[in-house]
């Protein structure tokens, strides 16, 4: 009964996301507000129906209802409840429900601030998201119902994949969905601007920057939970592989970070308008092709965890928002016109868009080398590999550039610059950069590449740096006492020092990627228990190895004593399963990470006496990468976060101030 | 002026580097793997370099499945015997295949693969710089300048006695450089 009412509760939510794209649409044409207000509540329906699907669904997981194709195969009665969050969107049909229930619930919120603020936007932005949710609705519909029943009941189901069994599973692929059709908000509302004829004026922007960022936000939370996942779990002692379906993840993302920069040049200055709806479009369109590549796309990868022949029709709506912003775009192109105009080459204005320039460059040689396996065997009848070291060899330059232009960038002025007064500001960072270069090459570091990457981040962070604290400075002379003085400057220009904090957290993130792939050290143990052996300053001594039996599987655990330097730092463990339902292994590293490195050993397969072979890293700075994530949360949510305390009297007069209205009205 | 900036610099440079010799010392802290022979040391760029056939996207260096395992040893084996690492990935081509190696063959038409990428990013560039100058030479479509030299002046002035930051800033080089601009 409650299944049923799940299964019948799809297609009358794909009826009214039709309706709710028709009517907003022809409402905000006709100006005709009963209609959009029907439409606005329409949508506002879709969380609630799509929340009875996903409760039912819900229902048949804790109930074992093996009759609900979806639940016999994904889930069995070993299974714990609390992975039924898990099984949710661990196969095909149920991914579906969850980012659709998840978009329209994250719509409702959007468009509710939207029909305030946006009067006439939004009624365009409405139906883009109620068409986007009507592509999804159709898909499940059609093609992929989640409750769907078979035409027998098993007596037990299939079971969930045991390499999702972590609890890095719980937060990192709904992370990740959530991230990529979250990217349909701010495009919807820049899409919307422009459908209504008021891409020219720049009062989509401050919404389009909030759901801009915070859907960057959420892809860049689930690009590292995916890497810590991976670099915890998976045991091959790395983060990142540049797998066809990181790099899907990770393309929407450079174009979202392309577009929460570019929109701030419009926010301040008016300019870049084409370009802001180009960036978001490509945003768009790249998390959609995430969507595909995820879904049984053409791209072998390790992550192909829902092969279907649905990626198809991603392709197709993919096609679809690509053809019709262009259209949109060439149709509406006449009210892009900038405000202002480029004053220098050498301003904060062309330094964005330098930074768009390359993040959209290192997308699209991304999408190049994940896409030129299929074109060469297309063309060629050749089959090739575009693997890791391809993309660290054309990708890592590039990116090296961005994290120096992260630190120059900043300290421009808007409107125009000197060499002089460019070269005179980026004195202290160059400097840093150069001693820090001598100190570590005089400290062992020969490596050029690692060399010069190190000082490109070193000379971002005292950029940053050094403007905090010059700023800092600036109003203790004026009487403030030092913390009162750094947290009135930084109120004092949310989005500008909540970006420094976010750049300080991705130079932590370069930092520790820098230290890992230069120094990473790697050799293959075969131990007896009982042997000893050392690795750098490590020794370690294989104790031996328990074995437990469970329901669904059968356990190893191998036990080490290791100490550094003669110093003992106790016991670490390593995890070997075998999944016997799906013949499958899963390994658990023992990591024992700090702020200079992480010593971490993987186990193989063990013989009968405990005889294993086991892979020992050192993989120098890691800790950085994961500890930068709540930095950069910190940063983001600050630079997003309204201005909740009274505005300083000077500053309020002189926002009234004549000049300053004369700006507004020669700009409008 | 000078001197005053002189003095801040004095006092806040090592605030600055404080922070960057903690990550120097940290990169410099951390251990190498002086310890691993020179061969094993071959052997492990060479993996990481060579797919394993049956694991896609996974190279022989990160697979455990045991045809990647038997790889890893005719590698170990073949540096032993003296062959380079051009010689052993060419066997391992002739063996499997091209899709063998982690990356495109840089001969033949793959050389497409790797000529693309630094090709899109010349001409991203290029068609940046003919942006940014078309952007700049088209200043006098826009409508006269917001502020007149006079409420330039009065504008700056106003934020310098807010802000009061000195010493040739963001805020403070515009007020001293557009004013004379075309």
């Amino acid at each position: 009964m409650i299944v049923d009412a799940g299964y019948q509760a799809l297609p009358i939510a794909l009826v009214v996301a039709v309706y709710a794209f028709a009517a907003s649409f022809i409402g905000g044409y006709r100006r005709l507000p009963a209609l959009v207000l029907s439409a606005r509540y329409g949508l506002y329906t879709l969380p609630v129906l799509l929340g009875v699907s996903t409760a039912a669904l819900v229902y048949a997981f804790v109930t074992n209802d093996f009759s609900v194709r979806y639940v016999a195969e994904n889930s069995n009665l070993a299974m714990p409840d609390k992975y039924t969050w898990v099984a949710l969107y661990a196969g095909n049909s149920g991914s579906m429900l969850f980012i659709t229930v998840t978009l329209s619930a994250v719509s409702a919120v959007a468009v509710a601030g939207l029909a305030r603020k946006l009067s006439f936007t939004a009624p365009f932005a409405t139906g883009l998201m109620a068409l986007v949710l009507t592509f999804f609705l159709a898909v499940m519909v059609l093609m992929a119902n989640p409750l769907d029943s078979l035409p027998f009941t098993p007596e037990d189901g299939r079971g969930m994949n045991p390499l999702l069994i972590h609890f890095g599973m719980f937060i990192h692929p709904p992370m990740q969905m959530f991230g990529l059709v979250s990217v349909a908000i701010p495009f919807s509302i820049a899409m919307g601007a422009l459908l209504a004829g008021r891409g020219g004026r720049d009062e989509w922007v401050d919404q389009g920057r909030l759901w801009g960022v915070l859907s960057w936000l959420v892809l860049t939370t689930g690009l590292i939970l995916g890497s810590w996942w991976a670099y915890t779990i998976l045991g091959w002692g790395g983060y990142w592989a540049w797998d066809p379906v990181e790099n899907s993840a990770l393309m929407p993302w450079l174009a979202m970070t392309a577009f929460v920069h570019s929109i701030m040049v419009q926010k301040r200055r008016g300019m870049f308008r084409m370009w802001n709806i180009v960036l978001v479009s490509i945003a768009f369109t790249l998390a959609e092709m995430g969507m595909f590549i995820n879904r049984g796309g053409p791209v072998p990868s390790v992550h192909s965890f829902a092969q279907s022949t649905m990626g198809w029709t991603f392709l197709g709506f993919m096609a679809v928002t690509l053809l019709g912003s262009l259209a949109a775009f060439a149709w509406r192109i006449d009210t892009l016109k900038s405000r202002e105009k480029l004053e220098s080459m050498l301003s904060r204005e062309s330094a964005f868009l330098t930074q768009n320039v390359l993040f959209l460059a290192v997308a699209f040689v991304t999408l190049w080398g994940t896409i030129y396996p299929v074109l060469a065997e297309a063309f060629l009848g050749e089959m090739v590999t575009v693997g890791e070291p391809f993309f660290n060899r054309v990708n890592g330059p590039i990116l090296l550039v961005i994290v120096l232009l992260m630190g120059v960038g900043p300290l421009l002025p808007w409107r125009r610059a000197t060499a002089r007064s460019a070269l005179r500001l980026l004195r202290y960072p160059l400097g840093v950069a150069a001693v820090l270069a001598i100190v570590l090459a005089v400290a062992g570091i020969r490596s050029p590449v690692a060399l010069a990457a190190l000082a490109v981040v070193s000379l971002s962070v005292t950029g940053i740096l050094h403007e905090l604290l010059r700023g800092t400075r600036s109003r203790h002379r004026k009487g403030e006492s030092y913390p009162l003085a750094l947290g009135r400057l930084l109120a004092a220009n949310r989005p500008r020092y909540g970006g420094y904090i976010v750049h300080l957290g991705i130079a932590m993130l370069a930092f520790g990627a820098i230290g890992s792939s230069f120094y990473a050290v790697q050799r293959d143990f075969s131990l007896a228990p009982g042997d000893e052996r050392t690795l750098g300053d490590y020794s370690f001594r294989y104790d031996g190895i328990d074995r437990t039996t469970y329901s669904d599987r059968d356990e190893v655990i191998a036990r080490f004593s290791v100490s550094k330097g003669g110093n003992r730092l106790g016991t670490m463990t390593t995890h070997r399963s075998f999944y016997r339902d799906f013949r499958m292994f899963a390994n658990r590293a023992a990591i024992r990470s700090t702020p200079i490195e992480d010593f971490y050993i993987v186990p193989s397969e063990f013989a009968d006496d405990g005889t294993a072979v086991f892979r020992v890293y050192i993989n120098p700075l890691v800790w950085w990468m994961w500890y930068s994530w709540p930095l950069m949360l910190v940063g983001t949510l600050f630079a997003i976060s309204p201005r909740r305390y009274p505005v300083p009297t000077t500053q309020r007069s002189f926002a009234r101030a004549p000049v300053a209205a004369g700006a507004r009205a020669a700009g409008s | 002026m000078a001197k005053t900036r002189t003095r801040l610099v004095a006092g806040t440079w090592w605030r600055v580097l404080l922070p960057l010799l903690v990550m120097a010392a940290l990169a410099a802290a951390c251990s190498r793997g002086d310890g691993i022979p020179e061969l094993e040391r071959r052997a492990h760029a060479i993996n990481r370099e060579v797919m394993c056939p049956v694991c896609p996207g996974e190279s022989i260096d990160q697979s455990q499945n045991p045809v990647a395992v038997q790889m890893r040893g005719i590698v170990m084996d073949r540096l032993r015997q003296g062959w380079t690492a051009g010689q052993i990935k060419a066997y391992f081509v002739e063996s499997y295949e091209p899709r063998v190696l982690m990356e495109p063959p840089r001969s033949g038409f793959n050389l497409v693969a790797w000529l693309v990428p630094p090709a899109a990013v010349a001409g991203a560039i290029a068609a940046l710089v003919l942006m940014l100058r078309f952007m700049r030479r088209h200043r006098e479509a826009s409508p006269e300048p917001v502020l007149s030299t006079a409420e330039r002046a009065e504008y700056f002035a106003r934020i310098e006695a807010i802000t009061d930051v000195g010493g040739g800033t963001a805020v403070a080089s515009p007020n001293a450089e557009t004013d004379g601009g075309p």
